[in-house]
């Protein structure tokens, strides 16, 4: 049973480190505007079948497609951008109607150039066994989880330290404030998506190398990053870091302990648990109370 | 100037009258299909068997013309009974297609109740023939691919096995019925359901690899799952002795997307690969499929073709009878009892075809080779055998 219970453990904080990468952009993005980007797991997957397209038309590994994926991504980001931006009434609810819609159009457009098959890496590299003791993982997992944690790393300093980061938090905290000490929240917005589209450029090649795509998956990687989004706290980089990663390893135990039937569900469960006693997420009461 | 308009609009009427006459010949047939989300890969491969057996029908027959009209119903039930209505607004006289249980229950319920026959291999839950719908016909079911599924785990001595299924209907319908057939015979059943939303199968298969130590693992899911499930075998090597599978498991596509993870694998398998076909029919369907699609023809193709072409002729037959609209349609094909590319198919009362038995491949060396049952065999089985 120890056995069990520490691979469980071990799979679900590696499970946890891929959320968080795909979360991320969104809760950037949820932050700075206030717009829920429901297109933000299409741009993932957008990145997933570019290192697909760069796989199987090039040969060249995944990881050789981030380039490729961050150009293509930020500019379907900036474009998202360039449309949300010209919501001048009810941005809240216009946008999610705008992204639903981009979304499905995002869909369609990787089911015309790519077709519905499944696809994932025939990397055999990527996919061999990670042993460390008794605990087992792919070498994929592994390496993404380590770049997830470095971009998170990065995004906080870029946050906290450079000019545009801390513009970044203005914005997000009072747009008119930030306005008037000087920040352009137009162009602030416009860094926010074109880093969302970083991280989801390589959230999405990291998905190519250790999981399964299909045109389809966008709407169910959205729902998972805003879940992680809002058990965060709204803002918060290291709430999207622990809320993943709770919500990994709730799956993994769920699934060791019950029944893998039960695995969303006990996601779900989670979510309206933390809601019901921290209504502003794990880390929003916090920095409430501090 | 009178005369001119006279004569333009006489030509105009007799034209008319010509398309009127040239359309009476042609019937009307709807598709709904899953053609985007989720289900979009295996309703495009039954959208091209339907379209293969339009063509094959309309080349053969002479005096029909059938008329594919296709609709997207995207995977959802909702837009799987509007699609119907809307067919049948269009004026067609039977639907063909249908993927996923829990699309074609509610299809085929709408479809019922306007009197339109619906006709399908894309599900197998059933529940489907259980429901009591006087137009309901489908030509493969569950109890098919159990009977290939627990052949084959007798036939290689299975002592244990786990089933690792999907939650849904059909899927963990059948794991049920597997898991019942298995116990009877003595056979140690450990079963893992999962949610299909899932993609890491790591703590399910440590389970299967620490707890069941079972002999087998039979995967009863659709392609994403199976990929998933043999990723998660690979990195943690459960002591298993086979990986058994049943839907688009043993296909060629499956072969060359992801030839790391299949070889040895066992799926249900219509036919071997390369494929090869003996019968006119099957030679017809084949030449037809190359030459539209300009690839092999798979199973879900041969599924669209079978179940269309046994409605085709069911319409052509009735339509001469002059019963095409007074419930002929369903009447000829209670009649139907053709050997047919995927076996022999009836219809009982229920529409069900009480002949479906699958047989079981096995994927070796980027082949298909038949393994089960013994008398279509065309190699020899890899037992024990996993793709690590």
């Amino acid at each position: 049973m120890t056995e069990l219970i520490l691979q469980a453990l071990y799979s679900g904080l590696l499970q946890g480190g891929s959320y968080a990468l795909i979360a991320l952009g969104l809760a950037l993005v949820f932050g700075t505007m206030k717009v829920i980007n429901l297109a933000h797991g299409e741009l993932v997957l957008l990145a997933a079948y570019i290192a697909y397209a760069v796989e199987s038309g090039l040969g060249w590994g995944p990881v050789l497609a981030i380039p490729v994926a961050l150009v293509v991504v930020c500019i379907a980001a900036v474009s998202v951008y360039l449309i949300v931006s010209r919501i001048k009434k009810d941005r809240e609810i216009n946008s999610l109607i705008l992204t639903y819609g981009i979304g499905v159009i995002l869909t369609n457009v990787i089911l015309l150039v790519w077709h519905a098959d499944v696809r994932s890496t025939s990397s055999t590299w990527l996919q061999e066994a990670f042993v460390v003791g008794p605990l087992f993982s792919m070498r994929s997992e592994l390496i993404f989880f380590v770049v997830s944690i470095v971009l998170m790393a990065a995004l906080w300093w870029w946050l906290s330290k450079s000019w545009y980061g801390r513009a970044v938090r203005a914005v997000s905290s009072n747009r008119d404030a930030a306005k008037l000490m000087g920040v352009d929240p137009g162009r602030t917005e416009l860094v926010s998506f074109i880093v969302a589209g970083v991280l989801a450029s390589f959230a999405g090649v990291a998905l190519f190398s250790y999981g399964v795509i299909q045109p389809a998956y966008g709407g169910a990687l959205t729902v998972k990053a805003f879940i992680i989004t809002v058990l965060a706290g709204v803002g918060s980089i290291p709430g999207v870091l622990l809320g993943a990663v709770l919500l990994g390893v709730a799956e993994a135990l769920t699934v060791t302990l019950a029944s893998s039937a039960l695995q969303e569900l006990a996601g779900m469960t989670l979510f309206l648990l933390v809601l019901l006693v921290m209504p502003n997420g794990l880390f929003g009461a916090a920095r409430r109370r501090g | 100037m009178k005369t001119t308009f006279k004569r333009l609009a006489l030509a105009a009427l007799v034209s008319a009258a010509c398309i009127g006459a040239a359309n009476a010949e042609e019937i009307k047939v709807g598709a709904e299909l899953p053609l985007t989300g989720s289900l979009a890969r295996v309703g495009a491969g039954m959208q091209e068997g339907i379209m293969v057996a339009q063509e094959v029908f309309n080349k053969t027959n002479g005096k029909h013309t059938i008329k594919v009209i296709t609709i997207d119903d995207e995977s959802a039930p909702a837009k799987a009974i509007a699609a119907v209505e809307k067919l049948a607004s269009d004026g067609v006289v039977a639907i063909t297609g249908g993927y996923g249980s829990n699309n074609i229950s509610p299809a085929s319920d709408a479809a019922n109740k306007l009197g339109l026959v619906y006709i399908t291999s894309g599900g197998v839950d059933d529940s489907l023939v259980a429901a009591g719908r006087k137009n309901f016909f489908r030509i493969n079911n569950s109890a098919g691919y159990e009977k290939a599924l627990v052949g084959l785990l007798q036939d290689v001595n299975a002592k244990s096995v786990s089933i690792v299924y999907s939650t849904k209907d059909a899927t963990s319908g059948l794991a049920k019925d597997v898991e019942k057939a298995l116990a009877a015979k003595g056979v140690k059943v450990a079963m893992h359901s999962f949610d299909p939303a899932i993609t890491d199968f790591k703590p399910i298969i440590n389970k299967v690899k620490l707890q069941d130590k079972s002999e087998v693992i039979a995967m009863v899911g659709y392609e994403n799952d199976y990929v998933g499930i043999l990723r998660a075998a690979r990195v943690l090597k459960p002591s298993v002795k086979a990986m058994v599978g049943v839907w688009s498991l043993a296909t060629p596509k499956m072969a060359a997307d992801f030839p790391d993870l299949m070889p040895h694998v066992f799926g249900t398998a219509l036919l071997p690969f390369p494929a090869e076909f003996k019968t006119a029919d099957g030679k017809a369907f084949a030449d037809a499929y190359k030459t539209l699609y300009k690839k092999e023809p798979d199973y879900l193709g041969q599924f669209g073709y079978v179940q269309s072409m046994l409605l085709f002729e069911a319409i052509a037959r009735a339509a001469d009878k002059g019963t095409l609209k007074k419930g002929g349609v369903a009447d000829e094909l209670r009649k139907t009892d053709k050997e047919t590319l995927i076996g022999r198919v009836q219809f009982g009362a229920n529409g069900d075809n009480p002949n479906f038995v699958h047989r079981m491949g096995q994927h070796q060396d980027k082949k298909i080779v038949i393994v089960w049952p013994k008398e279509s065999a065309t190699g020899k089985i890899a037992y024990p055998a996993t793709p690590w």
